[in-house]
């Protein structure tokens, strides 16, 4: 997508049918697209300790915890819909696929804590409201 | 043998003891010390400890223990049976070290190799004893390693204590024999009946011996070889046997610490954010040379797209 | 140990991690469906991508929260592409102020459809269509009618009355978040040179003009760090004692004009390639309490416009 006047769409009527999956923010790339076994492998071993969870993936210890969306905000996974053919080459199309209203993020090794990026990454919605919000006359 | 502390959580390493018997913290007393299950690829690896009187080292040969490989499952829990019977005399302790444990550790950001971790764990095993008030004189341990370095390593670490380390030791001393009948019968136990954290259903339990070049438990790594999570968490990630399998058949996984030395990795934690930052962002982006984004979006790696 | 293998390219993705605004799957306030479009970003001057909603009556930024070697379960699958997109509401007035500014060269009153238009970037045209733009538009510029038509005129003086309360209330924001604004980087490596209660009013009021900075140009930034009555920092020997750099560097320290590298100062340098043998020291020596780096090494990211 090089060219300036290409669109997105979103079809957003396909949030109401969208399911609601939890979502695991992993330390690692997995060079993959694709089913996985989440809940067989990661959920079914995920260990609810006092300050954290704990769980292990390929051999590696992880620590995380769960972060809610901030307030006013959802969480949405869009996936590409792939136009029939004839249709305007360059606009996309995306429809949401999944929603959900908090995100398991998880370190390597480390316990999680207030200064991980991800959780500063949640600040971003209030401060864009005090950047973008209305001023007074 | 109560396994079922460890059972309820096997992801995690769980000690066991027997009671320790009176006379032990009265009368001078030798410990042997063994592991079980080093080399396999799936289960945990056990260290095993016991103790007696010195003065009944004599009685304890009675009870014909030998070196636990040199007998069958059987023999091994009738004279596990036997050990148990003696317990006004003899007292044992038990590490059980989970595959997810082994796993972790060695492939932890600073490696902690197996020699290592079993070290600690033969250490923590006579300091529990010691801190049980069992009278402990002389130590005997079973070494893989070279002997030397190990038995400096626990004289300094234990003063005033005998310590004996011997390739063989198992087979040379009684009570390292008892020993390694402790920990084999506990790990027989453990792999037998190995209840999968995994949501698998019905895992075929013909895993062979575990270790790798038995075709069983070829076999059973190639059934149970997931794309995404690679296996369970009964098998031992770092050995080299489950890496190749997950390297040819299992889809690459890439970590912030790979390819590093110690090194490198004291300099990647110390730079993380600065330097992962630029490289993330190196390769041409929507942000123009001149433009420098503020730190507020820096440190939360955040920043504009010009596509999605 | 593991082979490590090579990292593969990534193939183009089709689908994506996103925290919108509610506003965004409001579906029963309108029937047109939400867009990403890419407009001309009013501080690099470059493409950046946006959102339209609610039938253009709503602009949204998107900012991606990206770390290297991260992906994403989602439900019963797996997605490489580790990011996490935002999609926040977002002020149209910064995108049409530099039409605005623009415009105000032939120094007259014109319809401001005939200003909002970019050759490159059709799309822009639809930021008037945002519910604020019309209503707004005097923040930012003098308005005159004529005939039942609008015109306008930029002004800058509305411009930056509007831009310093925007400032204020990003302050206040920073403020009730504790948002660190001093000039230690958050970061476990380097301790905070202030902490948090040692902030001064002018921490805060530099912090939130540089955030503001990020939607406009460089020029209008400095107007407005002046309209602040915040004096520029034109060089690192203000705030650095002498001794300590000429140990440091034996290289010049270059003065740079520009305000935004104290903003970004921990991240704006990158290492040299080679580093000499008293930097490399440096490297290893305790920064606690020190400067940031930028100022121990001649800013090579800067420097042509």
């Amino acid at each position: 997508m090089s060219c300036n006047t290409s669109v997105t769409h979103v079809h957003i009527s396909s949030v109401s049918q969208a399911q609601r999956a939890p979502v695991h923010l992993m330390p690692c790339e997995i060079e993959h697209n694709g089913p996985a076994q989440v809940s067989q492998y990661l959920t079914a071993t995920t260990k609810d300790r006092k300050y954290e969870k704990t769980v292990s993936f390929r051999g590696r210890g992880l620590k995380g915890q769960e972060l809610s969306c901030p307030q006013g905000y959802t969480g949405l996974v869009l996936k590409e819909v792939v136009d029939k053919p004839g249709s305007d080459q360059e606009d996309r199309t995306v429809r949401v696929s999944s929603v959900f209203d908090k995100v398991t993020y998880w370190n390597l090794e480390t316990p999680p804590n207030s200064d991980d990026t991800v959780v500063m990454a949640m600040d971003w919605p209030e401060l864009a409201e005090a950047i973008h919000g209305p001023v007074e006359d | 043998m109560d396994l079922s502390s460890f059972e309820m959580d096997n992801s995690v390493s769980c000690r066991l003891a027997s009671q320790i018997p009176d006379v032990c913290r009265t009368e001078d007393c030798c410990l042997g010390i063994d592991e079980a299950g080093r080399g396999p690829v799936l289960g945990p690896m056990v260290y095993g400890i016991c103790f007696c009187p010195v003065s009944r080292k004599e009685k304890l040969k009675e009870l014909k223990v030998a070196d636990s490989k040199t007998l069958t499952e059987a023999e091994r829990e009738r004279l596990f049976q036997k050990l148990d019977e003696s317990r006004n005399y003899v007292g044992w302790a038990l590490q059980i070290l989970s595959p997810n444990t082994i796993s972790t550790s060695m492939l932890q950001r600073t490696k902690y190799n197996l020699n290592a971790l079993s070290h600690d764990t033969a250490i923590a095993l006579v300091q529990y004893a010691l801190d049980n008030g069992v009278q402990l004189k002389e130590v005997y341990v079973d070494t893989v390693g070279p002997a030397e370095k190990y038995q400096e390593k626990l004289s300094q670490r234990f003063p005033g204590i005998e310590v004996t380390v011997k390739p063989k030791a198992d087979s040379l001393f009684p009570i390292v024999s008892a020993a390694s009948i402790c920990a084999k019968v506990a790990r027989d136990r453990v792999v037998k009946g190995w209840k999968f954290n995994e949501d698998l259903g019905d895992v075929d339990p013909d895993y062979g011996s575990g270790y790798p070049n038995d075709p069983k438990t070829k076999a059973w790594l190639l059934k149970y070889l997931d794309p995404v999570f690679g296996y369970p968490q009964f098998v031992r990630f770092s050995w080299s046997t489950a890496q190749t399998l997950m390297d040819s058949k299992a889809v690459p996984v890439h970590w912030d610490d790979d390819e590093e030395d110690g090194e490198k990795a004291a300099q990647r934690q110390n730079n993380k954010s600065m330097l992962s930052y630029f490289s993330a962002s190196a390769g041409g982006n929507d942000q123009s040379q001149t433009h420098k984004t503020h730190r507020f979006f820096t440190e939360r790696r955040l920043r504009s797209l010009n596509t999605l | 140990m593991a082979t490590k293998k090579k990292r593969a390219p990534s193939a183009q993705n089709d689908s994506w991690v996103v925290i919108a605004a509610d506003s965004v799957i409001d579906t029963h306030k309108h029937d047109s469906n939400p867009a990403f479009v890419r407009l001309r970003n009013p501080s690099t001057d470059a493409a950046s991508l946006y959102m339209l909603g609610s039938g253009d009556a709503q602009l949204y930024e998107v900012k991606a929260f990206e770390e290297d070697f991260h992906s994403w379960f989602v439900g019963q699958t797996v997605q490489r592409d580790g990011r996490l997109l935002f999609v926040t509401p977002m002020d149209p007035l910064y995108l049409i102020l530099p039409y605005m500014i623009k415009s105000d060269k032939e120094g007259k009153f014109q319809p401001v459809h005939q200003v909002v238009m970019d050759e490159e970037f059709p799309a822009c045209a639809r930021l008037l269509s945002c519910t604020r733009s019309l209503a707004s538009l005097n923040h930012i510029a003098e308005e005159k009618e004529a005939g039942g038509l609008k015109f306008h005129r930029y002004s800058q003086e509305k411009t930056l009355n509007w831009l310093k309360k925007k400032v204020e209330r990003t302050v206040v924001v920073l403020k009730k978040r504790n948002i660190s604004v001093g000039e230690g980087v958050k970061s476990t490596t380097y301790v905070r040179a202030k902490t948090e209660s040692d902030c001064c009013e002018e921490d805060y009021l530099r912090y939130a003009h540089g955030l503001i900075s990020e939607y406009i140009s460089e020029d209008l930034s400095k107007a407005l760090l002046r309209h602040l009555q915040l004096p520029e920092l034109t060089s690192p020997k203000e705030t650095e004692p002498p001794s300590k750099k000429r140990k440091l560097s034996d290289k010049p320290v270059k003065a740079g004009e520009d305000y935004t590298k104290f903003n970004s100062a921990d991240f704006a340098w990158k290492p040299p390639k080679k580093m000499t043998a008293a930097q490399k020291t440096l490297a290893k020596v305790d920064k606690t309490g020190m400067k940031p780096m930028s100022s121990f090494f001649s800013p090579k990211v800067k420097t042509e416009k």
